[in-house]
């Protein structure tokens, strides 16, 4: 299949009091349509920065990010970014309007945006608490709503900043499964971040592992492993263990440099 | 006892009983007939000098008249403040002009402009409305500017995200993430212009026959009226009271009570 977003020789630092940081270094990779791509790294590593550069937060210093043909500069609701605060959705908007908000920013109709929030509402099994407002719903409630507010506004590609790394096991480990069936459902394009191995396998078609001070791509490795995927099983502890090999050497420093970085990342 | 345990368990019959022993403190201390009527009037003749003033329809038309001021200057005021405030978002060079002058103008009292109003204006509506405008004005734009600087990141780039940009970034995203911020400001607002306006009255008087409360209190004790002094106090005391506990209380429960943005008050 076609490459959906390519990422070409990405560079970015930031300018700090303590003189500057490179981020970034370097980063090349591609994800293609319908892929799902897990990026794996350790706290600082910069794939956060990476992420927000694609949603067009972060200016780049030098390179290039292409969604389908067109380079991306700013933001926009082709490019959307589920984060890991539970503060994403508006408090001052219910569940329900929170997503026929977004639906009506990019111009559809009522009838439309009532019909496509009950639809995305009920596949993330919220069709209860449209009418509820944010603050009366748990953690994990609040990223599926967010979830089901991404997926109804279509984007060409969703991207996930940690949506699941403020919630509790059990929790996080249903909302796992709940997404790999949603995007087996819906067959979106996601880039997914996570510093957690066994969320990468789980999730991804493809993981792709970063090192960090300046944040590099390790390694791209393949999940040829069946779905739906089991922890327990082999070849599933074969590559967690292929993943923190690549990881470990990462975490001591290669050149015995320090894993410093600003950010919450 | 059931009556007792109701009173002390109920906010409002609980306020109601403090006011009942305010009241028969103030018609004991009346009876000892140890202060002059036209001192410490009675509480029959209070309100009798309400009840009058009211069929009269003089104190219907003070009140409307102070609440006229007030509106107009609350519609004034905001309105500079919002003006000022988004400009100093566009503008950081703005933004600091703006702070400085809300540093200088937040502490000065209204009611200390009134000999320059007078120079200004002269006796009338502008010069009572320049004193509104000022006691609106500055704690609208700290408040404001305030809140929308604690407008959360994530919210912010999520509204970004979705397409909005400039001023539909600011009305959809910011105006009601710093909503709390904003509501404090008229209500500081309200507190102030209420407040000066009744000085200010009794400083200006009326100007081609009008006057506001302040003015009907200045009136009366010019005339020993003095039960009709008492009679627009209470007026004066009764908004005061619903614009605060009533009005701004219901704003709160419809919006940042309701959105999960303050904690619920205890009953």
């Amino acid at each position: 299949m076609a490459d959906k977003v390519l990422i070409e020789n990405l560079f970015v630092k930031f300018e700090g009091e303590q003189g500057n940081i490179q981020a970034l270094e370097d980063i090349s990779f591609s994800v293609k349509e319908g892929e799902f791509l897990t990026i794996l790294g350790p706290s600082g590593c910069g794939k956060s920065t990476l992420i927000r550069s694609i949603a067009g937060f972060q200016k780049p210093e030098k390179g290039r990010i292409l969604l389908g043909k067109r380079q991306v500069h700013e933001p926009g609701p082709d490019r959307i970014m589920v984060f890991q605060e539970f503060d994403q959705l508006f408090p001052w908007k219910t569940v329900k309007s929170n997503i026929t908000y977004a639906l009506k920013v990019n111009g559809k109709g009522k009838e439309e945006r009532e019909r496509m929030a009950a639809h995305y509402l009920e596949m993330v099994n919220l069709q209860d608490f449209g009418g509820a407002f944010p603050h009366q719903l748990s953690g994990g409630m609040k990223q599926r709503a967010a979830i089901a507010r991404s997926l109804a506004l279509n984007p060409e590609i969703l991207l996930m900043d940690e949506p699941f790394g403020s919630l509790d096991a059990q929790t996080r480990a249903v909302l796992q499964s709940e997404l790999v069936r949603l995007w087996q459902k819906v067959g979106s394009t996601i880039i997914f971040i996570t510093h957690n191995i066994q969320e990468a396998i789980l999730l991804g078609d493809r993981v792709m592992v970063m090192s960090s001070a300046p944040g590099r791509i390790k390694d791209i490795v393949d999940v040829n492993i069946a779905r739906p995927r089991l922890p327990e099983t082999p070849e599933f502890m074969a590559l967690w263990h292929t993943l923190y090999g690549l990881l470990e050497t990462k975490r001591f420093g290669e050149n015995g440099k320090n894993n410093t970085m600003p950010g919450k990342d | 006892m059931p009556i007792l345990k109701k009173v002390t368990e109920n906010k409002i019959l609980r306020q109601a009983f403090f006011i009942a022993i305010l009241l028969g403190v103030w018609q004991y201390i009346v009876s000892t007939g140890n202060y002059s009527e036209l001192i410490l009037p009675n509480l029959r003749s209070i309100w009798t000098a309400l009840v009058d003033s009211i069929s009269t329809g003089e104190m219907g038309e003070r009140t409307a008249y102070s609440l006229y001021l007030i509106g107009k200057a609350l519609a004034i005021g905001s309105g500079l403040a919002l003006i000022l405030t988004a400009l100093a978002m566009l503008s950081p060079l703005f933004a600091d002009f703006v702070k400085t002058i809300t540093t200088i103008f937040n502490p000065l009292p209204g009611v200390a402009l009134l000999p320059i109003a007078l120079l200004w204006f002269g006796i009338g509506e502008n010069s009572i409305l320049l004193i509104l405008v000022h006691s609106i004005i500055w704690p609208l734009i700290l408040n404001a500017t305030t809140g929308f600087r604690s407008v959360s990141r994530t919210q912010l780039e999520v509204g970004r995200n979705l397409g909005l940009r400039g001023l539909k970034l600011v009305s959809s995203v910011m105006v009601p993430s710093a909503f709390p911020y904003i509501l404090t400001g008229f209500k500081i607002s309200w507190s102030n212009s209420w407040r000066s306006l009744v000085a200010a009255e009794m400083i200006f008087g009326a100007s081609g026959g009008q006057g506001g409360l302040g003015w009907l209190i200045y009136q009366k004790r010019f005339f020993l009226q003095t039960p009709y002094v008492f009679a627009a106090l209470f007026v004066i005391i009764l908004i005061g009271i619903l614009v605060e506990n009533v009005i701004f209380a219901q704003i709160e429960k419809w919006t940042i009570q309701r959105w999960g943005m303050i904690i619920q008050k205890e009953k």
